[in-house]
């Protein structure tokens, strides 16, 4: 549908014509192209069936479509591109020109063909011209003719004689045509043409034609149907009919109500036939509501609804009479239930057929049948509930009267048995209490036997351990005897090894007494060592054997330790010595002591020149400045307190403190020696003094 | 022979100057740098006088100039260097 509202507007528009001719051209050329490159059948083929009415070179038909072309004219050449053809129409594919893969110039662009000679010299010249046209008519028939036959032709042809392939091709389509005729099933050949749909493809508002034909098919075969159906069903019915008929005959009497109930039920149920109005069933509960009403056209064979046409005047669909399965009062007995089922399936098969006006009647009277069936079956079932209740009230009476004298019976038999057995039990008891004291006695003659055997165990017992007791305490006794005179003896010995203890002791506290000696030998050795030499010697040999002396002494030890190396492997300078230096250190220092913090050469110079003329102090003079330190020290060494002098120079800065600082390294190194000789000397003291 | 391997305690170094000595030294070094390189300044000098400026007086004074000025320059340059902390002196 939507295409065809898109096509009408394509096809009416202003730009049509002009696009239907370009793309006609486009399409020409494309097609031309295509035959140039694919292959020719005949290849394939070794010999082409030719026939002679086609292959013929004085055929009737020139070739005419290709005038207008050559003219320049847009318009289509050929029958196959013209677009308004519909699909079934296109002629199918030709068989393709022969294989060259060189493209052929289009055949506008051929050379055309020979100018139409002057007419002016009458005779000769016309005669020439006729010849001449008659003679290239013929050669070109010749070698169209000839092309078909002979491919190598068929190549020259096509490529250099102008129209030669179009004749060719005219005449190789036509074969084919004859060969294969045009089937619509058949695919057209893609030209590259707009696909056209025809008007009546496509989902419309109408009702489609063929559509309309299908379903008047498909209403004939409903309406066959039915009639083998109703073959099968009718002996069904019969064979129902002869059943309530036999029903009938074995029970009339019961069967009257139970006839009367099924008639009130169905009251219309002896409808006639062919003309029965309306089939009115009463509507039974449980069952849907339906209204059935049986048209009064409808006959045995039922008209079946068509549906209008869509221009026809629309119309209702018949009403079909439904015969409503029946409903048995008391259907308690599953014979009736299971007859009334397959009555149901019965109905209900026809009424699926639209037949039920034909079985109507049938299936009514089966329907009163069978309700009189089920009246006929309570009968029966009620006298034999007479008869049973009659047969088991005798019985009763029986069993009752047998029951009365079987319980006589037997209570006077309990009564004696009852008697015997009391009488046994009193023997019994006798016997038993006889026997019960006879073994009493037995006991407590044996417990008294017991208990006096164990009296007199415990009288023994007792004996025995007072007896123990006495032996113990006499031993206690002596022992304590015995134990205080070897109290004394081990009191004698022990005295002894004190005594012994005494004397290892003393001669411990000797042993010591010569290690402290040897201690302060040797620390004295090692300070005349020091003070002796006039040159710093190292003292090595010394504080080894100082060591050694000292083997365990942790406080001599760590002060060894805490001497640096340098110090015993070079020997220390001696006070003299130290002083002496310091005075050639002074007079460095003094020179830089007016040195500013950042000090060029010019600083320096002029530090250098002005220290000469700097006034001396003396003593202990007061101040930070360099000259008061200087001067401090000095006092200090000429003291001969190091130390002091030590934390003076100590307090210098900048260049000053440069300048000493290998002084103040060896006052630090002499210190360290004098503090450790001091710590040994006074570590020797405190162990002889703790001797005592 | 392990024993023998190991090397004799060596001597303190005689190339160490004693801590008192350091001023005096870099003044040796200043006063001979200055007089070398005044004398060298002073001999470019004369030579650049007596071959490009006629034998005038100043070229001479003004290498003399050059070579002495140098010289304060690096006297100065040592001394401020030596108390600065986080540069090391590689001495020639």
């Amino acid at each position: 549908m939507l295409r065809a509202s898109l096509r009408s507007p394509r096809v009416l528009g202003p730009k049509s014509v002009s696009n239907t001719a370009g793309l006609q051209w486009h399409s020409i050329q494309a097609a031309r192209r295509g035959y140039a490159e694919t292959a020719k059948p005949s290849i394939g083929n070794s010999k082409p069936v030719v026939l002679p009415g086609s292959a013929s070179a004085t055929s009737p038909q020139p070739p005419p479509p290709r005038q207008p072309m050559i003219q320049g004219a847009p318009t289509p050449t050929k029958p196959t591109t013209n677009p308004t053809i519909p699909a079934h129409n296109v002629p199918l594919t030709p068989p393709p020109p022969p294989t060259n893969n060189v493209v052929k110039p289009a055949p506008s662009a051929t050379p055309p063909p020979p100018p139409p000679p002057p007419r002016k010299p009458r005779g000769r010249v016309r005669r020439f011209l006729t010849a001449l046209v008659l003679l290239t008519a013929l050669s070109f028939g010749g070698g169209v003719y000839y092309s078909r036959i002979n491919d190598n032709f068929h190549d020259f042809f096509t490529e250099y004689i102008p129209f030669g392939e179009d004749a060719v091709l005219y005449f190789e389509e036509r074969e084919f045509r004859k060969r294969f005729p045009p089937t619509t099933t058949r695919k057209p050949r893609d030209t590259g043409d707009r696909v056209k749909i025809p008007s009546q493809s496509g989902v419309s508002w109408r009702v489609a034609e063929d559509n309309k034909s299908a379903t008047a098919r498909h209403a004939n075969a409903s309406k066959d149907t039915p009639k083998p159906r109703e073959a099968i069903q009718d002996p069904v019915g019969t064979k129902t009919e002869e059943k309530v008929k036999v029903v009938e005959a074995a029970k009339k009497e019961a069967a009257v109500p139970n006839s009367q109930s099924s008639e009130t039920t169905l009251p219309l149920g002896k409808a006639p036939e062919g003309k029965s109005p309306v089939v009115q069933s009463p509507v039974k509960p449980g069952q849907p509501v339906k209204k059935e009403t049986a048209p009064s056209s409808t006959t045995a064979n039922a008209i079946p609804f068509t549906a209008p046409e869509v221009d026809q005047p629309s119309k209702f669909p018949p009403e079909v009479t439904r015969i409503d399965p029946i409903k048995v009062n008391d259907a308690n007995e599953p014979v009736v239930q299971d007859l009334v089922k397959i009555i149901n399936d019965i109905i209900t098969v026809v009424n699926a057929d639209n037949s039920n006006s034909r079985f109507s009647t049938t299936i009514d009277k089966a329907k009163r049948e069978v309700s009189k069936l089920g009246g006929k079956i309570k009968a029966l079932k009620d006298e034999a509930e007479k008869d049973a209740t009659s047969k088991i009230n005798s019985e009763k009476e029986d069993f009752d009267r047998a029951a009365k004298e079987l319980i006589r019976r037997l209570e006077a038999e309990m009564a004696k048995q009852q008697s015997q057995w009391q009488e046994e039990y009193q023997n019994e008891r006798q016997k038993i209490q006889e026997n019960y004291e006879q073994k009493l006695k037995a006991e407590v003659e044996r417990a008294q036997q017991v208990n006096e055997q164990r009296l007199k165990n415990e009288l023994l017992k007792q004996a025995i351990d007072l007896k123990n007791k006495f032996m113990s305490d006499v031993k206690t006794q002596v022992e304590e005897e015995r134990d205080s005179r070897l109290g004394k003896l081990t009191d004698l010995s022990k005295t002894v090894n004190d005594l012994e203890k005494l004397t290892t002791d003393w001669n411990s506290v000797v042993d010591a007494n010569l290690k402290t000696q040897h201690l302060h030998v040797a620390v004295e050795a090692v300070r005349a060592n020091l003070e002796k030499s006039q040159v710093p010697r190292p003292f090595v040999r010394e504080l080894a054997a100082l060591k050694e002396i000292a083997s365990d002494d942790e406080v001599v030890n760590a002060a060894i330790a805490s001497i640096n190396p340098v110090a015993y492997q070079r020997g220390v300078p001696s006070s003299s010595h130290l002083i002496d230096r310091f005075r050639r250190v002074a007079s460095e220092v003094r020179k830089a002591s007016l040195l500013p913090e950042d000090a060029g050469v010019a600083s320096h110079a002029s530090s250098y020149i002005l220290s000469k003329v700097l006034f001396k102090k003396k003593g202990l003079a007061t101040g930070d400045d360099v000259e008061s330190i200087l001067t401090r020290t000095e006092t200090f060494l000429e003291e001969g307190n190091l130390d002091e002098a030590a934390r003076e120079m100590n307090g210098l800065k900048g260049w000053a403190k440069t300048l000493s600082k290998d002084w103040m390294g060896e006052v630090r190194r002499v210190l360290e020696v004098q503090q450790a000789l001091d710590v040994i000397a006074t570590e020797a003291r405190l162990q002889s003094l703790r001797v005592e | 022979m392990p024993e023998t391997s190991i090397p004799p305690p060596v001597a303190a170094r005689p190339s160490k100057p004693v801590s008192e000595a350091l001023l005096n030294e870099k003044w040796d070094r200043c006063l001979s740098s200055l007089l070398i390189r005044s004398s060298l300044g002073l001999s470019f000098g004369v030579v650049f006088s007596v071959l490009l400026f006629k034998r005038r007086a100043w070229p001479a004074f003004v290498g003399l100039g050059f070579g002495a000025g140098r010289a304060y320059e690096e006297c100065n340059g040592s001394f401020l260097r030596t108390n600065r902390d986080g540069v090391r002196v590689t001495r020639p």
